[in-house]
């Protein structure tokens, strides 16, 4: 049996790693695409719309992601189609994290204050200019700090996908646990790179956060 | 005709009947305030006179045109009947420039150009031209809301209601905003006031209404409502305010 040296667990590790950034940045953009949408329906005001936006936050707010990858990596494949680990982490990540986006935008959406809406109306502006001109530009500077904030939860998000067996930095880390038999050096190592990828974004949010409410 | 009619107007929240048959006639160039208690429904009524509230009976009609919640009306009464607001509700992402020049072009249709100099007008009938590239925020309370009486009248209104538009300035900031309140008066603007500023509504304005559960309970002549009140509850709010 080969010797893997440390560098070896590492190198492995980080293109791996790579992995995981491709599925965060898909799930991300993915996930904003489709809340966008969603954010859309439900502050339209037509009922039917908002009703259905509401089922499907709940839906995938109130179940594990876990499950939402089963279901979509077996539920899929029921219907005939075969779907690669990648295809399903990626759809069911970018489901997932559209139901949050979604939420976090309706809620900066709503924060604005009541009397935006009243001046606007009684400036005669009707329901697409208000939200062209003044709702949305001030929800969208107190969005980008929450939003920055939850691309950190898609990042360890993509740790689920190993268990279909899509190869990222977690399963990568498994399997060089199984061949080298050193967990907490591995893990230590997987943990480490989670971290080095998530703490700028953190850093990131905070900084946003502070920046746009000072000058807000 | 008069500019504003209230007609029997009755508004519920609820099980709460917060206006209880509302007749008012307000000609153009009139100056009138309206006092009393809070929740005595002031607010409320002049909240219907622009759409913003609904009413559940009676009727409003303000330069010809029906008050309704509707979307076209709204926008149509936009052009008539201006708004400022306690809480200045200036749009604060936008500049004094651009609060102003927005309504005028997007309702009015006028050009950049047209608004810009609407706007520089407005801006020198309040004292602040200087301004125009400023933010909301960089401004005082009395200056915020100075550029919200502008920000109306950029739309040309026929009346301008005014809901306790000095209520959250601080003292010294009060007076500045008055002085536009009694420039507009004295150009022939027709004022509607809720407020609290009782020597403002004796000495400038020309009829007080004085309302006290969801009615009108006593109006007139403003110098008159107040050195003769005619009620007990008058006599008392006027005691306690003055």
């Amino acid at each position: 049996m080969s010797a893997f040296t440390d560098w070896d667990i590492l190198r492995n590790l980080l293109l791996a790693a790579r992995w995981t950034v491709a599925l965060s940045l898909i799930a991300f953009a993915g996930g904003a695409l489709v809340g966008l949408l969603l954010t859309f329906m439900q502050i339209s005001g037509r009922v039917v719309l908002v009703q259905m936006t509401r089922l499907y936050v709940e839906l995938f707010q109130g179940t594990p992601l876990l499950m939402q990858l089963f279901l979509v990596f077996f539920g899929i494949s029921l219907f005939g189609i075969d779907v690669s680990p990648w295809t399903a982490a990626a759809l069911a990540l970018t489901l997932f994290s559209s139901a949050y986006l979604t939420e976090i935008w309706r809620g900066c959406i709503e924060s604005i204050p009541k009397g935006q809406w009243e001046a606007s109306r009684c400036l005669g502006l009707n329901y697409v200019e208000v939200m062209y001109h003044i709702i949305l530009p001030q929800a969208l500077r107190i969005a980008i700090a929450p939003t920055v904030g939850f691309s950190v939860q898609i990042v360890k998000g993509t740790a689920l996908a190993s268990i279909i067996g899509f190869v990222e930095l977690t399963k990568a880390g498994t399997m060089l646990n199984n061949a080298t038999f050193e967990p907490f050096k591995v893990f230590g190592f997987v943990a480490l790179i989670y971290f080095l990828l998530c703490y700028p974004l953190s850093v990131a949010s905070r900084m946003l956060e502070r920046k746009l409410h000072a000058s807000g | 005709m008069p500019l504003v009619n209230i007609d029997n107007v009755h508004k519920y929240y609820g099980d709460n009947h917060v206006l209880k048959g509302i007749d008012l006639r307000i000609d153009a160039g009139e100056v009138v305030s309206i006092i009393g208690r809070s929740g005595s429904g002031k607010s409320t009524l002049l909240r219907c006179i622009n759409g913003l509230e609904t009413y559940s009976e009676g009727g409003i009609i303000v330069d010809q045109m029906e008050v309704t919640d509707d979307d076209s009306q709204i926008r149509k009464l936009s052009k008539s009947v201006g708004m400022v607001f306690q809480h200045f509700n200036l749009f604060p992402h936008l500049t004094v420039g651009q609060n102003i020049t927005l309504a005028p072009k997007l309702v009015r249709k006028l050009s950049a150009e047209e608004a810009a100099e609407t706007a520089r007008e407005v801006l020198q009938k309040v004292g602040l031209q200087d301004k125009f590239d400023s933010f909301p925020g960089e401004l005082s309370g009395g200056q915020q809301q100075r550029v919200a009486i502008a920000r109306s009248l950029a739309m040309r209104p026929k009346v301008l209601l005014c809901d306790e538009i000095t209520s959250a300035l601080d003292p010294e900031l009060v007076g500045e905003v008055l002085k536009v309140l009694e420039t507009l008066a004295t150009e022939g603007m027709t004022l509607i006031l809720v407020t609290h500023e009782m020597n403002f509504a004796r000495d400038i304005g020309d009829r007080v209404i004085f309302m006290h559960q969801g009615k009108v309970w006593e109006s007139g002549e403003a110098k008159a409502v107040f050195a003769n009140p005619q009620t007990p509850e008058l006599q008392t709010f006027i005691n306690a305010v003055l």
